[in-house]
């Protein structure tokens, strides 16, 4: 058999013909937006480093009471590059959240989320949860005073929602209280079911991006002018390489300079330490509930704190729905909120950090 | 196919057959799930100390204990009597320490504050710190569930 002869045994079983066809075919519009169809590719740059990662680290990784804390330190300091395999982990996260969040403003504020991408946005919303639940179950595994703290805290938090919230922390913790129960639940939520959603969303969500291709700004479609574009493949993914690589070697920088921290273990009775804080894109949650008054009139301030984020997060989550005269005052006023968010979120960080 | 008094067709009505079939099936296999996902609550009712480790305590001071997987804090008044509380904040759950020089308790999680008597009296805790009962026999500190604060 030649060459020829197995590429076309290949194809025949496979359709490869068809998908490089569809890649070459595919078209990105260029326009003054298009810096921000970059990050999407760039968020699942990270993932994949994530599992890759990840993986890794479960090798050594033991979720067990005695085992948690040291067997990360052993990782850290024993494992040859282990050090740097659990930064870069940690960093990643970092990345990938960030990028998630910059992805979800950009086209809030460019509204590509239009009529028919509704439920590309809310797939998309769907996995900044996910993202976020990777970050908080995550932050409990090294298993020291600080996650333990700040776990506490973030599973008490839904209690203050009437009638399903014991629940929800109950279910979150295994229990009543934070223990080792917690623990293991929070490395299968980790390691197994969020995966398993993730990927799931995630080939929804793809699906959906090629299915509807790239939206155009507002304005341009409304004057129908008609736009330059390059093929998807090579010419976009050769400028996305440039981006992804910029990224790397930002990554691997920061991870080599800055390890991430290793505290003392945990322990179950000691009072909690000074500091305690969540992951920094939690920052702004942990802020608006400390702003809150204990009580307001006769309710828990919590309370109603949880309750207005909550509402916040069923707004966002049906966000095109709601904007859906995007060419008018009201769609004009929706992409202001997205400014204020902004500002909102950097305030409550920087205020509490200080 | 639709017979002609039918008022759905065969095809509807096996789908839809189908459909209501794989519901039931899907919640009645959620029931056991949701039940197997929340342990039995531990919290016990009851908690002896023996006495000998708790008894020379001085006046302003507490000691650790656990109550179930919570921390308690047995701590001796001015008038040598004893009171003990869940040391769990009650605004989101941190373990609280006592600061015997300011007679105050606090929590680090949000700078919660409670006085010496566990009464929530500054930063977000909403409900001064959960009581416990202390009863004392000849060899045990005896620590009960205070009955009114549950
Ligand atoms: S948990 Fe104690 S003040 Fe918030």
């Amino acid at each position: 058999m030649n060459k020829l002869n197995i590429r076309k045994w290949f194809d025949d079983r496979l359709g490869i013909d068809e998908i490089s066809a569809f890649m070459t075919k595919k078209e990105i519009p260029q326009h003054k937006h298009t810096i921000w169809y970059y990050t999407g590719s760039s968020i699942l740059i990270f993932f994949v480093i994530q599992i890759l990662t990840g993986i890794l680290l479960a090798f050594y990784y033991k979720p067990t009471l005695e085992l948690a804390n040291e067997s990360v330190a052993y990782i850290v300091n024993d494992v040859p590059l282990g050090w740097i395999i659990r930064s870069i982990h940690s960093w990643a996260a970092t990345f990938m959240i960030a990028l998630v969040f910059i992805h979800l403003l950009s086209i809030w504020i460019t509204k590509a989320y239009r009529n028919p991408r509704e439920m590309t946005w809310i797939s998309g919303v769907l996995l900044l949860v996910i993202s976020l639940a990777f970050g908080f179950t995550g932050y409990l595994l090294p298993w020291d005073e600080l996650s333990l703290a700040a776990t506490k805290v973030g599973t008490d938090i839904p209690r203050s929602i009437p009638i399903v919230g014991t629940w929800v922390t109950k279910l979150l913790r295994g229990g009543e209280d934070v223990t080792v129960e917690t623990l293991s639940r929070f490395f299968t939520f980790h390691i197994c079911v969020l995966p398993i959603f993730i990927l799931m969303l995630l080939a929804l969500h793809v699906y959906l991006i090629q299915k509807h291709g790239s939206s155009l700004p507002l304005d341009i479609e409304k004057k129908n002018i008609p736009v330059k574009s390059i093929p998807f493949w090579p010419n976009f993914i050769y400028r996305e390489a440039i981006f992804w690589l910029f990224l790397l070697g930002l990554l691997l920088t920061i991870a080599s300079l800055f390890p991430h921290h290793l505290g003392s273990p945990a322990d179950l009775m000691a009072a909690a330490p000074e500091g305690v804080k969540p992951e920094w894109y939690f920052l702004f949650l942990f802020q608006t509930l400390k702003i809150f008054p204990a009580k307001i009139l006769f309710i828990h301030g919590d309370t109603i704190a949880v309750l207005l984020i909550c509402l916040m997060g069923v707004l966002f989550f049906c966000l095109p729905i709601i904007d859906n005269k995007p060419a008018e005052k009201k769609g004009k006023i929706i992409t202001y909120a997205a400014y204020v968010f902004i500002l909102y979120a950097v305030i409550m960080t920087v205020w509490s950090l200080l | 196919m639709k017979i002609k008094h039918s008022l759905f067709t065969r095809r509807r009505f096996l789908n839809s057959m189908i459909g209501g079939w794989i519901t039931a099936m899907g919640t009645a296999f959620l029931a056991p799930i949701a039940k197997f996902v929340f342990p039995p609550n531990k919290e016990p009712d009851e908690v002896l100390l023996p006495k000998s480790d708790y008894e020379n305590m001085e006046p302003n001071t507490v000691k650790l204990f656990s109550w179930g997987a919570k921390p308690g804090i047995l701590k001796m008044n001015d008038d040598r009597s004893y009171t003990a509380f869940v040391a769990v904040c009650t605004h989101l759950d941190c373990n609280i320490s006592y600061l015997p020089d300011q007679r105050k308790f606090f929590c680090a999680c949000h700078d919660g504050w409670y006085d010496e008597n566990g009464i929530n009296i500054a930063g977000p805790p909403p409900t001064p710190l959960r009581q416990l009962n202390v009863a004392i026999d000849e060899e045990h500190f005896i620590i009960t569930k205070d009955k009114g604060n549950e």
